[in-house]
């Protein structure tokens, strides 16, 4: 039998941009995503507070509409930075629940069934990989953040006039810079959970765990040890201070702006750190 | 005395609106019974109802005069090697054996007796303090068989269980199976390799998209198939005269001579007409050397039941 | 196959599983969070140690410091009590004028905030206040303790029972045991009740422990021997009977739901919000009988939101029979239930 020497040659032709190659994984991840009623469901719940922020927002430029609630009811119904203040806390819980509902099929399907291979054999880097899980929960939980806080921003601007604008409009852009963050630090929190924990169930726990846990962890810590320092474990009260810092409202205790600055940076780079570390195409026995 | 027996009554089941299995009645004796099907036909299903691990939405099921849903007298006499490779986490390969063994009621002694004897009989005694986790294809297949003999069942489910075995490994097990068979116990295994299912079986279950196409021995089951002529290779010295004898039956469709005019391929719509003719041929003096049916096999069968090829 | 015989077959499944829970590398978080108030008071513990020894030396009458009002000027305060031990000046956003002055009588310090040179506020502390800690104790029992970490790791331990192991498609080995699906169930949770209970009580047992390392041998035997056992008792039943409580329903969510966490989302919010609702919807909760049997109530003051203290004051605190009686009949209860579940439970990974 004759065996002729076969030379194979990788594919040498013209490839799409590195952009368009990246998108290709949170269009089909977001189709994907969509497609599950839970997170529709709660789509439409996070929607409920942005509709009665707006419902607010009317009521405070129509304050004539409410004569007869008294004198009081203007300071009330006062948009400030307490308000939107308020509503990225509201979002920002959604966002923890919309997350642990819609990221559970965004990378551990891949690492348990081997899929890193194949995307790591074509032209797509880590980073390129991460960014694109990252782009499908930035896109989704923007529409539950930022943009409803904008448009309640416009909508105010808009009625209150362009004096209202002048003094405030750093509100619109602390709104959307903080939401960005928190976005930002869930994301890279629950990326991480799912590529280090396989088991779907236990992956959801740590998440949850990580901003419910640590918040009763470290009030415990301040309280018992008389400190302030246990805050920075903290991811709700990091991302507090620092949107309280970008709205301008000043706290009455707790930890200083900058150090929480700080922790939230550590914080986003400890999961990158592990992310990169856990990415690799290799099965690992257990 | 009455012969111990599986039966299978009207059983369906449906995954959602999957078709699982329909409708199946089957009566299984003991002695060596291979399922044969293509992928996604059923095979696997039928053992998970045989075993309990799903149930039926119709039909009962009988193991031996026990029911699936009563795990803890079946399972006493039924050992299932099953496709599902995992073990639970930090399960070593011993563990996996004498667990069964020890929730039985055995002992640790007598479990871990019974567990090194199944591990030795499949040559795993060696790995045997590993974790599951790290063994390769054929080990955790190797195990999984260990962990079904170990209990020294009446009643052995085995799903492809030859898969990923190397060639010495696979004919210690076929015989392994066979010596169970010849005890009186139930071997029922479902496989692939459809020359080894002609070797090992007394009887084929042909499973084809959720019901039952044909079963039996599987001879029988060739001679209960009317459309397909049956085919004989004929090896003699004088084959071009045997041929155009032959050619002068009624039953007789069709016949090949060899390349080498000392053989020829017959097909016969009448098989005994076609015993008569050979006989009537050979006693004129034309020597036979040999009569072999060519298609009484499970991969014939299996064409002709299922079509296509695995 | 007698009753006798499936009760040492129970033990014997729990015995197999409770050596894999202990040494999984992978239960650590568990240990972690029934670990952490013992780590937390430890360190408390440390912490007033050290205070104790670099105590200073220049101390002021107490009487004296108590007599301080007020409204007084920063200048008639020092004349009073002498130059501070500590003394801090610096401006407000507002431009206001801030100083805060520190004190020691020997056991206490004193703070006192100055604005403008005048006395705003005064309070003192006590160096190793053992009502305080104490109380602190209380809180984080029913804060984090009963809250958060039994409650995350009964979910963790115990909604991966039956769906983790649909997860890992290893259920299939324990359908296959000579065994009946009640007496797999009845094993698993026994495991799994014997290792929460442990890591659990073990875990309040240390926290208690350290929370009294640090204060004066005879204080703690005075506090011993009035209701110190009695408190642990409490502080033991009430981990222990949440340990159960919640490791049933936990239970039931994996055998349930094929994702439980959404449900236990729920039941973590509806846990939380429990002390605001009617009172007959209050009962319906693990935390309200767990609650109840807590023996120290969480301090309140009126600087506290009213919906924090209507969240840790049980409107009617049932008794201890009652919590005990209904912990009982609620894990009864699950279990019969999740029994009936498992029985019809099928084997079908092709669907998790």
């Amino acid at each position: 039998m004759t065996v002729y020497r076969r030379g194979y040659n990788r594919y040498q032709g013209p490839i799409t941009g590195r952009l368009s190659r990246l998108l290709v994984l949170p269009k089909y991840s977001w189709h994907r995503v969509l497609q599950q009623r839970l997170v529709v469901i709660l789509l439409i719940m996070a929607m409920f507070y942005p509709l009665g922020c707006i419902a607010f927002v009317y009521l405070s430029n129509h304050v004539e509409l409410l004569k007869g609630f008294g004198s009081g009811i203007k300071d009330f119904l006062e948009i400030d930075g307490n308000f939107f203040l308020i509503f990225m806390h509201v979002q920002g819980i959604f966002a923890i629940v919309l997350t642990i509902v819609s990221g559970q099929k965004l990378i551990a399907p891949d690492l348990s069934n081997g899929a890193l291979q194949l995307y790591f054999s074509r032209p797509l880097s880590r980073a390129d990989y991460v960014l694109a899980r990252l782009l499908v929960l930035l896109g989704l939980l923007s529409l539950i953040t930022w943009i409803p806080g904008l448009l309640v921003f416009s909508l105010q601007s808009g009625m209150a006039g362009w004096s209202w604008f002048a003094q405030n409009w750093n509100l619109g852009l602390s709104v959307f810079i903080g939401s960005l963050l928190w976005i930002l630090l869930i994301s890279l929190i629950a990326l991480t959970c799912w590529a280090y924990i396989r088991r779907k169930i236990m992956a959801e726990l740590s998440i949850l765990g990580v901003f419910f846990v640590l918040n009763a962890v470290a009030t415990i810590g301040n309280n018992v040890l008389g400190v302030t320092w246990a805050s920075f474990f903290n991811p709700r009260q990091v991302i507090d201070r620092i949107w309280n810092g970008l709205l301008g409202i000043t706290p009455e205790s707790g930890p200083a702006v900058f150090g929480c600055w700080i922790a939230l940076m550590v914080m986003m780079t400890l999961p990158l750190m592990i992310l990169t570390r856990k990415l690799r195409p290799v099965e690992v026995v257990s | 005395m009455t012969v111990p027996e599986i039966l299978f009554h009207d059983v369906s089941k449906f995954y959602g609106e999957v078709l699982g299995v329909n409708k199946v009645e089957l009566r299984i004796l003991p002695g060596i019974t291979s399922l044969v099907g293509p992928n996604g036909s059923g095979k696997t299903t039928l053992m998970n109802l045989l075993t309990g691990l799903i149930h039926p939405d119709r039909g009962t099921i009988m193991v031996r005069g026990l029911s699936p849903r009563d795990p803890e007298r079946l399972m006493r006499i039924t050992g299932y090697a099953t496709q599902y490779d995992t073990a639970p986490r930090g399960t070593t390969g011993f563990d996996f054996v004498s667990t069964g063994l020890i929730v039985a009621g055995n002992t640790k002694k007598q479990a871990a007796d019974l567990a090194w004897k199944a591990l030795e009989h499949i040559g795993m005694t060696e790995a045997a303090h590993r974790k599951v986790a790290s063994y390769s294809k054929g080990m955790r297949q190797r195990v999984r068989l260990a962990q079904a003999i170990a209990g020294d069942p009446d009643v052995l489910v085995l799903d492809e269980p030859l898969n990923g075995l190397d060639p010495l490994i696979r004919a210690e097990t076929v015989a392994l199976f066979q010596d169970f068979a010849a005890q009186g116990r139930h071997v029922i295994l479902s496989s692939h390799v459809l020359q080894e299912v002609d070797i090992i079986s007394d009887r084929v279950i042909f499973i084809s998209n959720g019901m039952i196409v044909a079963e039996g021995e599987i001879r029988g089951v060739r001679e209960e198939i009317h459309e397909h002529p049956s085919q004989y290779m004929i090896r003699c010295r004088d084959a071009s005269r045997v041929a155009s004898l032959l050619f002068g039956q009624d039953h007789i469709t069709e016949v090949k001579l060899h390349d080498d005019r000392l053989g020829l391929l017959v097909m016969t719509r009448d098989r005994v007409a076609f015993s008569r003719a050979l006989t009537g041929i050979a006693l004129d003096g034309h020597t036979i050397e040999s009569v072999m049916a060519v298609d009484a096999n499970v991969d014939a069968l299996y064409k002709y039941l299922i079509g296509g090829s695995e | 196959m007698n009753a006798v015989f499936r009760i040492r077959q129970t033990w014997i499944i729990a015995r197999l599983l409770l050596r894999r829970v202990f040494l999984f590398r992978r239960s650590s978080w568990v240990y972690l969070l029934a670990m952490f108030p013992a780590v937390v008071f430890l360190a408390h513990g440390i912490q007033m140690k050290i205070q104790n020894q670099w105590t200073p030396s220049r101390v002021t009458p107490s009487a004296l410091l108590e007599s301080i009002r007020e409204g007084a000027r920063e200048d008639e305060v020092i004349e009073k009590a002498g130059i501070p031990i500590k003394d801090r000046s610096f401006q407000s956003k507002q431009k206001k004028q801030l100083r805060n002055m520190e004190y020691f009588d020997g056991e206490r310090w004193w703070f006192l905030s100055f604005r403008d040179g005048i006395l705003q506020y005064k309070h003192n502390q006590k160096l190793v206040d053992f009502t305080k800690d104490r109380l602190a104790f209380a809180g984080m029992f029913q804060f984090y303790y009963l809250r958060l970490a039994i409650f995350f790791g009964c979910l963790g331990i115990f909604a991966n029972l039956f769906r983790g192991e649909m997860l890992d498609k290893t259920l299939h080995f324990w359908f296959l045991a000579p065994a009946r699906r009640e007496v797999l169930l009845a094993g698993k949770y026994l495991a799994s009740v014997i290792a929460a209970l442990l890591v659990f009580t073990v875990g309040a047992v240390l926290g208690f422990a350290m929370m009294l390392w640090p204060h004066h041998a005879a204080q703690v035997t005075a506090y011993w021997q009035d209701q110190g056992l009695s408190h642990l008792f409490s502080y033991i039943s009430a981990a222990a009977l949440g340990c159960m409580g919640y490791g049933s329903i936990f239970l039931a969510f994996g055998l349930l739901f094929r994702n439980p966490i959404f449900p236990s989302i729920v039941i973590l919010f509806w846990e939380n919000i429990n002390g605001v609702l009617p009172t007959w919807l209050q009962k319906l909760s693990v935390l309200h009988y767990a609650q109840s049997l807590c023996p120290v109530p969480v301090p309140t003051n009126d600087s506290m939101p009213v919906l924090i203290r209507l969240l840790i004051s049980p409107a009617d605190p049932p008794s201890t029979f009652t919590a005990i009686f209904g912990f009982i009949i609620l894990t009864a209860l699950v279990l019969w239930v999740t029994s009936r579940i498992v029985r019809r439970l099928e084997i079908n990974y092709n669907t998790e």
